[in-house]
């Protein structure tokens, strides 16, 4: 999408010296100085500062390379599809651009706004039927086709997420079992006590219950602080603000439910097995 | 009789000793899926660049392999340069560009290739002939699908459009002269390749004596890294970026699934320790009476370690096993996940399985086991006799 | 006849919260070769404490303790067990037999960790297991077996490796009357064949069965009555 304008910019900023003793201070021809805006982390890296006056080419090495004064830095956009990319992006004039790299009178692309969403099916009609070697797009449409690396991304976390709560559902299933075992000494009591196995099964669902909600609110506030951690971490790493995990309502009440769900099931199923046994057959008779 | 003992130790709680091996299999296996992501990625990789033994890449400067349209210019001199080069075997030039190709009312735009059939170390003929000629050219399956056309068909395919005069421009009637399987662009991907001389003329003057890349073979046994400097030295608007520099920088973009495997691997390997220490802890404080008994009857303290670790080992081998075969299967359907990744290569897998790494992870995973035994083995072992009888009794 | 069993000034203390319990204050008594000693007393009098010291499972505050000659009131854990192993006997009030072997395994434990050769110790099971009248229930499982019979199994496991003393602490507590008595009879018949046995029991038969009987209270020995 960006094609030869993308390498140029890159070519172009692999031009710039990593230090600014090496920024050119007197011209090389007699122009007016435009301005550019450099990528934020660009000029953190080389030391420059708006104001400043740098060499700008269409190929490495180029001497009739073009003067031009740092305007604006760039913040490098929350764009989970820019992130895993270094290179350093500018932003010239389009004009000086066309004329940098030869392009002439070309774009590579326009962005329309439209005067409202009622005009914007009948102006995409008309700009495609008079095209030739291009098309318009709805923003919309561009956004979910580019998207589909991220829903690759997500339907792999899904994966990662059912395997995770098998293997969990697995452990949480195999304690419950020994925990609630190990009180058949107690069951067999009540038991011969008079207390029906209902009962039983109640009162240790109800626990299992409550356990699996108390550590399912303990998962949560982990999970926080550990969001919180991997986010501090990458945003420092790829010096961007976008948010690399996110704790949602909607993902909180997912783990919550599906913990007490699975805790109260495994409270069932411990506790089901248990009541099962003859009183006498607990004790060891 | 440690062995026996520890067997019906197991046996004799057939529930929760199956759920045990179930959640340790399933640790081991998203373990192993981990180690292979994280391992299988790198080796994957250099052998995907070296399918036709060219070691080094020289691309447009800062750039790697089709990153951008950006291409080399004056491409014949520098191959000749390259080529003369000590330790330089070959030098095979590629130029990519976008081709278009009406069939009814829709139109093909396909992924081509500009190539020496010679030196070209992009794709193999799977059925039909390679290019010989100026009129011919290769496509892959995807592509015939799509166009509706076989082997011998003659076909037209454009490169480029003037808005102006409403025409295509670069047209060129060719013959389909054979089908290949292309290594470096995903099955789904329109491709086809013509001779390089060919592309550079429909592309008319912009791409005259211009490449995308060049692929460099050095000679087998050379310094690498001295041959990627040579090269590099031969022209400032070229980089040349070896396998190791290559793999870097795909490292870097796929970092996030080395961090994922790393962070998930880890966690797998806690969460079986977990389970075995736990189920091995809670069996034996079950036991305290029985290994009181043991203790009193003359068994040594060591002999009891013996048996409850052999307990924690037959739980993790056999999880461990299990695991093995599990997490085969789930690689398989991440794999299918992850290679809906646009544009991925048919070639390239993120999961590949070696032996040596999965006999480590699992191994780690069962010694963690074997240790997650041994505290709480000791600590049963040493209780005072006479009152765990007592208390025993009391109960 | 000599002494197997040479108890001198024993005492045991527990702690418990801020003061201590002496359990036993100053035993001292012997135990001849080929004796039947039984120990009774009211509960809490320290007889079960006694015979946990003699069974080398617990130690000393205070005395000494010999037994086949052997000092083991200062033994360390590992030497307390070997001893244990090859020269007493333990039968419990509960039997305490391991629930997922057979009756043959069970008996057949102390002499696999003694190391004594396999062929050997399939003969010595069927020997003990004919001598306490089970020849029939090699493979039952303590499950399968009645109480009377699971301690046999457990009087046979302690005899394994011809213990030079055989300590028994309630071993007819769980059984009913007349299991108990078939029990007492077996006690007999190991003494008349040259066992030296110490019982402790509130069972009033099995105490007249024995040769002599230590009576105890508080922690001290109040009586001795020979038969």
């Amino acid at each position: 999408m960006w094609g030869l304008p993308c390498a140029v910019l890159l070519t172009a900023a692999l031009t710039l010296p990593l230090s600014a003793q090496t920024i050119d201070s007197a011209p090389s021809r007699p122009v007016v100085v435009r301005t550019i805006a450099l990528d934020a982390r660009l000029a953190t890296d080389a030391g420059v500062r708006i104001g400043d006056t740098v060499r700008v080419s269409a190929l490495p090495g180029d001497t009739a390379a073009e003067r031009a004064m740092v305007g604006a830095l760039l913040a490098r956009r929350a764009d989970p599809s820019e992130i895993a990319r270094s290179e350093y992006r500018a932003r010239l004039h389009l004009d000086q651009l066309q004329r940098l790299v030869g392009y002439g009178d070309r774009v590579d692309r326009f962005a329309i706004l439209s005067a409202g969403d009622s005009s914007r099916a009948g102006l995409l009609a008309t700009i495609n039927g008079a095209a030739f070697g291009f098309r318009a797009w709805p923003s919309a449409e561009i956004a979910v086709r580019t998207s589909s690396t991220f829903q690759v991304v997500r339907r792999f976390h899904r994966a990662i997420g059912v395997i995770t709560i098998v293997a969990s559902a697995a452990f949480l299933l195999c304690i419950l079992l020994l925990k609630i075992d190990e009180r058949r000494r107690d069951v067999a009591a009540l038991r011969m006590m008079g207390i029906s196995p209902a009962t039983i099964v109640s009162s240790v669902v109800l626990e299992a219950g409550i356990i699996a909600l108390l550590g399912s609110l303990l998962g949560v506030v982990f999970g926080i602080v550990v969001a919180r951690l991997v986010n501090w971490h990458f945003q420092g790493v790829h010096r961007t603000s976008l948010a690399f995990t996110l704790v949602t309502t909607e993902t909180v009440l997912f783990a919550c439910v599906l913990s007490v769900v699975l805790g109260v099931l495994a409270g069932w199923v411990a506790a089901r097995r248990l009541v099962a046994v003859p009183a006498l057959t607990l004790l060891g008779r | 009789m440690p062995v026996r003992l520890a067997m019906l130790a197991l046996w004799r709680h057939p529930a929760r000793t199956l759920l045990a091996i179930l959640g340790i299999a399933v640790s081991a296996a998203l373990l192993l899926d981990m180690v292979m992501l994280a391992s299988g990625m790198r080796e994957n990789f250099q052998g995907f660049l070296l399918l036709r033994g060219y070691q080094l890449r020289v691309a447009p400067k800062g750039t790697l392999p089709f990153d951008s349209d950006a291409t080399i210019d004056s491409a014949t001199a520098l191959v000749r340069a390259i080529g003369r080069l000590p330790n330089v075997v070959a030098v095979s030039p590629v130029l990519g560009a976008q081709s278009q190709t009406t069939v009814g009312d829709s139109t093909i735009t396909a992924f081509t290739l500009g190539i020496e059939p010679a030196v070209q170390g992009d794709y193999e003929i799977v059925r039909g002939r390679n290019l010989t000629d100026s009129g011919g050219v290769v496509v892959n399956q995807r592509w015939l699908t799509l166009a509706r056309r076989q082997i011998g068909d003659t076909v037209t395919l454009a490169v480029g459009y003037d808005p102006q005069l409403r025409t295509v421009v670069g047209e060129r009637t060719l013959v389909i002269s054979g089908v290949a399987r292309f290594f470096y662009t995903a099955t789904t991907q329109p491709t086809v390749a013509v001779l390089l001389p060919v592309l550079q003329a429909m592309g008319g003057s912009t791409q005259r004596d211009r490449v995308s890349l060049l692929m460099v073979k050095a000679a087998a046994g050379a310094d690498l890294e001295a041959v990627r400097n040579a090269v590099q030295l031969t022209s400032a608007r070229i980089s040349a970026i070896s396998l190791e520099g290559a793999t870097v920088q795909v490292e870097q973009r796929l970092a996030y699934f080395r961090q994922l495997a790393l962070v998930l691997g880890s966690i797998s390997l806690a969460v079986g320790v977990l389970l075995v220490t736990t189920l091995i802890t809670i069996g034996v404080n079950e036991r305290a009476g029985e290994i009181a008994v043991l203790r009193a009857i003359g068994t040594a303290k060591r002999h009891i370690v013996q048996q409850v670790v052999l307990e924690g080992l037959v739980l993790s081998v056999v999880g461990a096993v299990s695991g093995l075969l599990l997490g085969l299967l789930t690689a398989r359907w991440l794999e299918r996940i992850l290679a809906d990744f646009p544009g991925m290569p048919a070639t390239f897998h993120f999961f590949v399985f070696q032996p040596r790494d999965a006999g480590i992870s699992l191994g780690m995973l069962a010694a963690a086991g074997v240790v997650a035994g041994i505290y709480p083995a000791w600590r049963a072992a040493s209780l005072p006799i006479a009152g765990t009888l007592r208390k025993e009794a009391v109960a | 006849m000599s002494a197997v069993v040479q108890v001198r000034d024993l005492a045991r203390d527990y702690s418990m919260g801020r003061g201590s319990v002496h359990a036993l204050r100053g035993v001292s008594f012997d135990v001849a070769q080929g004796e039947w000693v039984a120990i009774v007393g009211p509960s809490g009098c320290g007889k079960s404490t006694l015979l946990n010291l003699l069974g080398a499972v617990d130690t000393p505050d205070a005395g000494a303790l010999t037994i086949a000659g052997q000092r083991i009131d200062k033994l360390g854990d590992a030497a307390a067990t070997a001893f244990r192993l090859r020269h007493i006997g333990f039968v419990f009030q509960r039997f305490y037999l391991m629930p997922a072997l057979s009756a043959a395994e069970n008996i057949e434990l102390p002499m696999a960790e003694a190391k004594v050769p396999r062929a050997e110790r399939r003969a010595r099971v069927g020997e003990l297991l004919g001598y306490v009248g089970l020849a029939g229930r090699a493979d039952h499982r303590p499950s399968q077996l009645s109480g009377g019979e699971q301690q046999r199994v457990a009087i046979a496991r302690a005899l394994a490796n011809r213990p030079a003393l055989l300590l028994a602490d309630e071993p007819t507590g769980e059984l009913d009357a007349a299991t108990g008595r078939e029990m007492i009879e077996l006690f007999r018949r190991l003494n008349v064949d040259g066992t030296t046995i110490v019982v402790v029991t509130h069972d009033a038969q099995m105490a007249s069965a024995a040769a002599r009987r230590i009576q105890m209270r508080d922690g001290a020995i109040v009586e001795e009555a020979a038969e």
